[in-house]
């Protein structure tokens, strides 16, 4: 798949791991083009249901960042992401409902997340390979199923309710309820999630987490602590699902206990399998396909769970690098062509 | 890229059909629908669907609404307040609805209703019991022309003061605002009048098996079982309870819509002796509601229940608070709306200024032989309960 | 008297009806745990290939076959689709990467499929096929409607069955073999591809009919799987993946659990119980209570 790093390529060289990303970031500045260019389309002809459609994409793309970071670099598969996505937006609903204020929501939400991704992560990596997905699984059953029969946080209801708030950065400020506002700053969120996980796995640390992969035994004579480094990348996709997860009240003013079932978990395998594992990129433009297949597909049959599946299965089959895996080694190649003298 | 490219030509289309229509006077008056066409409440949506189609008919062959007519667009509320939200949100926003109707489960009534506040629009429930919505949570964009929890239990609690005072109840309602707000309701009412209340439980909408519900209703031996589960829950709780010998000893009373005529065949003989607190009933003996069951019938094959005829009604009272207010405009039919009395299948309405709550007549209905019997009227007044809502 | 009184009238039936449930839940679980036991395949479409049991036999009783006749029919009648499904979808990635995680995601894309397919062939609502034996005997004092009673005494004659099948016949030592070493199994001349596709549909047929003996009870839709499957897969984990003994043991436990729960604490509060157990079962012991399928 990929390209041998050219021969006449100068010592310090952009081994292929670094090329492969490269690639993925010319892709994700092209959907940043393609959203800002959405976008001023939105706001010219005032459109609101599908610039916050978009929106609600680019929400749950952060979603399957989260699943992506483990599965495309600790080759875990979560079954139980949606945890961490639901507590952020739980958390986030209730302290905009306290104090209606976009920072300490997302202050909130990054301390749920630290703190439960770390219990979660020493449980979880008690074990390895397919019972790791079965434990995630496990623990987003029970905290959905708790959250669910919970009275004080609305039950299987929900909370509704949720203020919209101003979202500032000094002198310059919106309301989360400019559907063009919100867009642009959720674009510019997730971009800034994938810009930290895609940098963190470009430090010694993410390299290890692949080298891992490849072999954990021979990585733990090299003088690391596998486990470390695993509880990291797990506290690390726990704070960018819940991070994602904030948005989402402010979105739709409401939190419901489907954000922490085995859907929503599910939906983001899809969409990070459909998009393209370990590729970061991958999680974002599968995410954006999918709902373009459930809006227009939904629009003249209800049946798009048949197209999903379907595409999704032929991908399992065919693509193990998803849909990103037709068009990110011609980038790859061009990138590496740049170089050469 | 493509995705994005999908994206903006969906916006386009959907936009061009938007700036292509001017506003004629002739142009529809159009009325979002988001009720559940699958699952649990199918039959519930049915009936409401049967009422407004035909109440637009009738309004239409009519005139229409200042000689527009009135135009309907359905979306599946899959009694789920998520799905409801995004259903209303593209309707209020894409098909540009200047009104809504026909959610169905409380909760997703509530969503809708924070986000026609947002919207700038009006909705209005002919379904949702939860008093909530017309008490602490309300809202100045929501209406209820139904009767809501409280109304229908102090209709029912009249009964049982007078058949079985001192009743030992246990409660079983569906595991959501709707659900506890019915049993919270219905408890209050039989504190006063003089019963006792051995134990709740509430069970997920769209339970599969009510059996493991059993085990507390037994250890407590109640006379009286009160349900508030509604469509196909109320089939299932039912059978199950005749098959486990749990109907022999005890007398189940239930909220409005857990009986009705949409259920009651797939019921059978469990549902006799079962008796409800409703605001509507076929078996009215007015003219006009006489007139109503048979256009009803003609149109649908079957007998409208209390969701047919609040729908049905409904569709006159956005048409009088329009016509009075001489437009569509959020506020001019708020105002319009508010203290409005019209004429439905059951009588005169009035909606409450001060809660958007409808007053409307109780009846005691009863199963006897698959049939509905109307046992006692409580008059509007007496049902409605305080006006506790502080938000308008 | 009040004590006799009490198991009696609360604490027996309660206990009956958990039973009923939990021979229901083994029998999903049995066909999930071979599967796993044999193929290391998790197989996330099994509530799928229950609710489709459950729909051929809605489709069949419609054209006026017994439903005593359905169940030897439709699990028959999945035998072949089973076969397919391993043959043409699983053997395709099945020698790939990660055996587990790849198979994983394609039985749970299938799922998804087969539940949209039944929506779209039969309509989203619930059917209601009527109770194949209708009334009630008291047993003890204890009142047991009828169908609960079959469906008991069925089920423990299907799992007994299974457990002869894989223990006690020629057939089921040569899936043990495959499941403890396939290469090992192939050279004395086990055919080990036909065991693996014939193991997976015997699992599916299983879960089918699971399907058609529950169908008269919780009803059915296209959705039926999902919630159901959720119990069983803690019922094989706990169990231990692969492990029919497991499956029983743990199948019955659970469901008690559940029941006798129910009578103290809200009912809703079992299932963060029942999947809390999973989660601690997973922390100190993985491989479940029992080992798996031909290791024990």
């Amino acid at each position: 798949m990929r390209e041998p790093a050219p021969t006449e390529t100068p010592a310090p060289a952009r081994d292929p791991l670094t090329t492969a990303m490269r690639a993925s970031h010319v892709l994700a500045g092209v959907l940043v083009v393609g959203a800002l260019a959405f976008a001023a389309f939105g706001a010219a002809v005032g459109d609101t249901f599908y610039l916050r459609l978009a929106t609600e994409a680019l929400i749950f793309a952060g979603l399957a960042l989260a699943v992506d970071i483990l599965l495309g670099y600790t080759g875990l598969l979560s079954l139980g992401q949606a945890l961490y996505f639901g507590l952020g937006a739980y958390v986030s609903a209730l302290t905009l409902m306290a104090v209606p204020s976009f920072w300490a929501a997302f202050g909130a939400a990054l301390l749920a997340g630290t703190v439960v991704g770390l219990v979660g992560g020493v449980i979880a990596n008690r074990v390895r390979g397919v019972y790791f997905a079965l434990i995630t699984f496990g623990m987003a059953q029970v905290v959905g199923k708790v959250v669910y029969n919970t009275r004080a946080l609305g039950a299987s209801d929900g909370l509704i309710g949720v203020p919209v708030v101003d979202i500032g950065f000094g002198p310059w400020s919106f309301s989360s309820a400019s559907p063009a506002g919100l867009f642009l700053f959720v674009l510019g969120y997730v971009m800034v999630l994938y810009a930290v996980a895609a940098y963190i796995l470009d430090t010694p640390l993410g390299r290890l987490l692949i080298a891992m992969r490849a072999n954990e035994g021979r990585v733990a004579f090299l003088g690391y602590r596998p486990v470390t480094a695993r509880l990291i990348a797990y506290v690390i996709a726990a704070v960018v699902a819940s991070l994602s997860g904030a948005l989402y009240p402010m979105l739709r003013g409401f939190v419901s206990p489907e954000l922490l079932f085995f859907t929503t978990s599910g939906n983001a395998v899809i969409t990070v399998i459909t998009g393209g594992a370990g590729t970061l990129v991958g999680a974002l433009y599968g995410s954006l396909l999918l709902t373009v297949i459930k809006s227009y597909v939904g629009s003249w049959t209800e049946h798009h769970l048949i197209v999903i599946g379907l595409l999704f299965m032929a991908v399992v089959i065919f693509l193990p690098r998803g849909l990103i895996g037709l068009v990110r080694p011609k980038i790859e190649r061009m990138l590496s062509r740049e170089r050469k003298p | 890229m493509t995705s994005t490219l999908r994206l903006l030509s969906a916006l386009l289309a959907g936009t061009a059909a938007i700036a292509a229509t001017p506003a004629l006077a002739a142009d529809p008056i159009k009325i979002g629908v988001v009720t559940p066409l699958s699952g649990t409440y199918a039959g519930i949506g049915q009936q409401v669907r049967w009422g407004l189609e035909l109440a637009a008919t009738e309004v239409n062959a009519a005139g229409g609404i200042m000689g527009r007519p009135v135009e309907l667009s359905f979306e599946d509320e899959e009694a789920n307040p998520s799905v409801a939200v995004q259903k209303a949100e593209k309707l209020f926003q894409v098909n540009k609805v200047d009104f809504l109707t026909g959610t169905v489960n409380s909760g997703s009534t509530l969503a809708v209703g924070q986000l026609a506040e947002r919207a700038g629009k009006l909705i209005a429930t002919t379904v949702s019991f939860a008093d909530s919505i017309t008490a602490d949570k309300c809202s100045p964009n929501v209406f209820r022309v139904n009767a809501r929890a409280g109304q229908q239990s102090a209709a029912l609690a009249s009964w049982l003061a007078k058949e079985k005072p001192q009743a030992k109840v246990f409660y079983l309602g569906p595991d959501y605002e709707m659900g506890r707000s019915t049993v919270a309701a219905f408890r209050s009412n039989v504190d006063r009048v003089g019963g006792s209340s051995l134990g709740e439980v509430f069970a997920p909408l769209d339970s599969k098996d009510y059996t493991q519900y059993f085990g507390q209703i037994r250890a407590t031996r109640p006379q009286v079982l009160y349900t508030s589960v509604a469509g196909t829950d109320t089939v299932r709780l039912f059978t199950q309870l005749q098959e486990f010998g749990l109907l022999g000893n005890i007398t189940v009373l239930g909220a409005s819509g857990t009986v009705t005529a949409q259920n009651i065949g797939a019921i059978g003989k469990a549902a006799d002796g079962f008796v409800t607190g409703v605001g509507y009933s076929a078996e009215i003996a007015t003219p006009e509601n006489k007139r109503f069951v048979e256009a009803f019938k003609a149109a649908a094959k079957t007998d409208p229940d209390l969701y047919g005829a609040d729908s049905y009604g409904l569709i006159f009272a956005y048409k009088a608070a329009v016509e009075k207010a001489g437009s569509t405009d959020t506020d001019k039919v708020r105002e319009a709306l508010r203290g409005l009395t019209w004429k439905t299948p059951q009588g005169e309405k009035t909606l409450r200024a001060g809660d958007h709550q409808a007053e409307q007549t109780m009846y005691v209905v009863r199963v006897a032989g698959g049939q509905f019997k109307i046992v006692s009227e409580i008059p509007g007044p007496d049902a409605i309960g305080a006006d506790t809502c502080t938000k308008f | 008297m009040a004590v006799l009184d009490y198991l009696q009238f609360v604490l027996a039936p309660q206990m009956v009806t958990g039973l009923a449930l939990g021979v229901a839940v083994v029998l999903v679980a049995l066909g999930l745990t071979i599967i796993f036991g044999l193929l290391d395949v998790i197989n996330m479409s099994h509530g799928e290939f229950y609710a489709l049991g459950a729909f051929v036999a809605l489709a069949l009783g419609s054209i006026g076959l017994p439903f005593w006749l359905l169940l030897i029919l439709v699990p028959l009648a999945l035998l072949p689709i089973g076969y397919m499904v391993e043959r043409g979808l699983i053997q395709r990635v099945f020698h790939g990467g990660d055996r587990h995680v790849t198979t994983l995601l394609l039985t749970f894309g299938l799922g998804l499929v087969i539940e949209d397919v039944l929506k779209l062939a039969f309509g989203p609502n619930p059917h209601r096929p009527e109770t194949p034996i209708s009334g009630g005997v008291e047993l003890l004092g204890v009142f047991v409607p009828n169908y609960r009673l079959f469906l008991i005494i069925a089920g423990a004659v299907v799992i007994a069955a299974v457990a002869a099948v894989v223990y006690r016949t020629r057939l089921g030592a040569m899936v043990r073999a495959a499941a403890y070493d396939r290469h090992m199994a192939a050279s004395l001349g086990v055919p080990v591809k036909q065991v693996y596709a014939g193991a997976f549909a015997f699992g599916v047929a299983l879960a089918g009919l699971a399907g058609v003996l529950l169908a008269p009870i919780y009803s059915v839709f296209p959705t039926m799987g999902r919630d159901f499957i959720l119990l069983a897969f803690t019922v094989v984990i706990v169990g231990g993946m692969g492990s029919i003994a497991g499956a029983v043991v743990a199948g019955l436990f659970l469901t008690q659990v559940q029941a006798i729960a129910s009578l103290y604490i809200s009912p809703v509060w079992t299932d963060p119980i029942v999947f809390g157990i999973m989660v601690v079962m997973l922390m100190v012991r993985p491989q479940g209570l029992f080992g798996r399928l031909g290791h024990a």
